[in-house]
């Protein structure tokens, strides 16, 4: 099979539905870089729509409108301050967490970064985990230079039974993405679980975080869909504006 | 957005068509999601009492459960609300645009559950069954008689699998246990159902 027809298939089954979370999760990440991907996507989807033709309509709940109606009204009283529409500039990458989603991971972002401590250095990563384009269930705070970690549950609740599970994964450290900790039964993490890498590792790395049983993984892999954050800098003074 | 139906905010909007009759047609729903883009509520409650049930629909065929599927169905008309800017008529359909959002969110809702909560013992019998839709019908009737022609051409086991997977969302796990064959197996049978269909519906 060429590049070509993987990519076709990868797209193909990306919209009939067969992937598994972390292969969706993937793919809707690439997609948003790969303008081939992305084209493969749409002819797929147009290829398989009149499959849905035959789906019967159900009428929703009387009180649904009103429902998405409060949810909208609530987007568009979202403050946007400066800084993050500032961060929003810097943080291209962010493209594909859209509207009130992202600016809510930013505000939250923003805030982070405006916790007690010094004023932001070339050292500062944060990374958002964020879900199908849903509100952040993570945030995680890299500071290299002392190579300290923090991580910071925005929707994410502890689960009974249950262990979250940070992983990082890198080149470097071949295919497979490596346990950085169990997250504690509070959702936070050995301040140094991150001491024994390279910070130019680090800044590469794809981060993810998965549901696993209590106690982590028992084959040292995740077991469990995994949601992906990168780290992306904090420093960055653009337009002279300070963040 | 360029605008595709030339119907840009210095010219006469088109008066709307009464609310609650016949099924919009895409052009009208195109231009419902215009208004939407421009932030206009009125347009939105209408788009939505004129798609919300095919969208329910589709939801509730993955899902089964129906406080999820309206869960993800709000979640749905939410990014509408956030992205019909970012419709492009020349690439689908308005109903088909809306059905991906909310067939990917269903899905990928299906997705964080233990492998198998999709697959219902009525799944089979509801997948044979066809019946069309009355309301918000997608338009394209040529595209589906064409299709099912493409699809009565594979094999039995692979026509299933591809409308298991595409209206109730199954996995390749699901569809590996349900046709009681390896998950290698059942990719390998999804890639050449799919490069079949692709050559049949090819122009």
């Amino acid at each position: 099979m060429t590049d070509a027809d993987a990519l076709d298939m990868l797209a193909a089954e990306f919209v009939l539905g067969t992937l598994d979370a972390r292969e969706r999760a993937s793919v809707a990440r690439r997609r948003l870089n790969e303008p081939e991907l992305e084209a493969c996507i749409q002819a797929w989807e147009a290829r398989l729509a009149p499959l849905g033709d035959e789906i019967e309509s159900i009428a929703p709940s009387p009180d649904l409108l009103a429902r998405i109606e409060r949810r909208i009204d609530a987007l568009d009283e979202s403050p946007v301050s400066p800084q993050v529409v500032a961060l929003r500039g810097r943080l291209k990458r962010w493209q594909w967490s859209t509207g009130l989603a992202s600016l809510a991971a930013l505000l939250l972002a923003a805030v982070l970064l405006f916790q007690p401590r010094p004023a932001p250095d070339a050292s500062s990563f944060v990374a958002v985990f964020q879900e199908n384009d849903q509100q952040p269930a993570f945030l995680l705070a890299v500071d290299l230079e002392n190579r300290q970690l923090s991580i910071r549950p925005v929707t994410a609740e502890p689960l009974p039974n249950r262990s979250y599970q940070l992983w990082i994964k890198a080149d470097p450290l071949g295919p497979k993405p490596r346990s950085v900790g169990v997250l504690n039964a509070d959702l936070t993490i050995e301040r140094s679980a991150l001491r024994d890498y390279d910070p130019e590792l680090l800044k590469q790395a794809t981060f993810g975080i998965s549901v696993e049983p209590e106690g982590g993984s028992p084959t040292g892999q995740p077991t469990g869909p995994a949601i992906h954050g990168y780290l992306y800098p904090t420093d960055a003074e653009p337009d002279g504006q300070r963040l | 957005m360029a605008d595709p139906f030339g119907t840009s905010a210095e010219h006469p909007a088109p008066p709307d068509p009464p609310p609650t009759t016949s099924p919009l047609t895409a052009a009208q729903l195109g231009r419902l999601l215009q208004r939407v883009a421009r932030q206009d509520r009125s347009a939105f409650a209408r788009l939505y009492e004129a798609t919300a049930p095919k969208l329910l629909g589709t939801a509730l065929r993955i899902l089964h459960q129906r406080g999820w599927a309206e869960d993800v169905v709000q979640e749905a008309y939410v990014k509408i609300w956030q992205k019909a800017g970012h419709f492009d008529a020349r690439k689908a359909s308005p109903i088909t645009w809306m059905v991906t959002i909310v067939r990917n969110g269903a899905i990928d809702e299906l997705r964080k559950q233990p492998p198998g909560t999709a697959t219902g013992e009525d799944a089979l019998e509801r997948t044979a069954s066809s019946t069309p839709d009355g309301h918000a019908q997608l338009e394209h009737d040529q595209s589906v008689s064409r299709l099912h022609r493409c699809l009565d051409e594979l094999p039995e086991a692979r026509r299933d699998m591809v409308r298991l997977a595409y209206l109730n969302g199954w996995s390749r796990a699901d569809l590996a246990t349900h046709f009681e064959q390896p998950v290698n197996t059942v990719k390998t049978w999804l890639h050449r159902a799919l490069k079949q269909l692709k050559g049949c519906l090819a122009p």
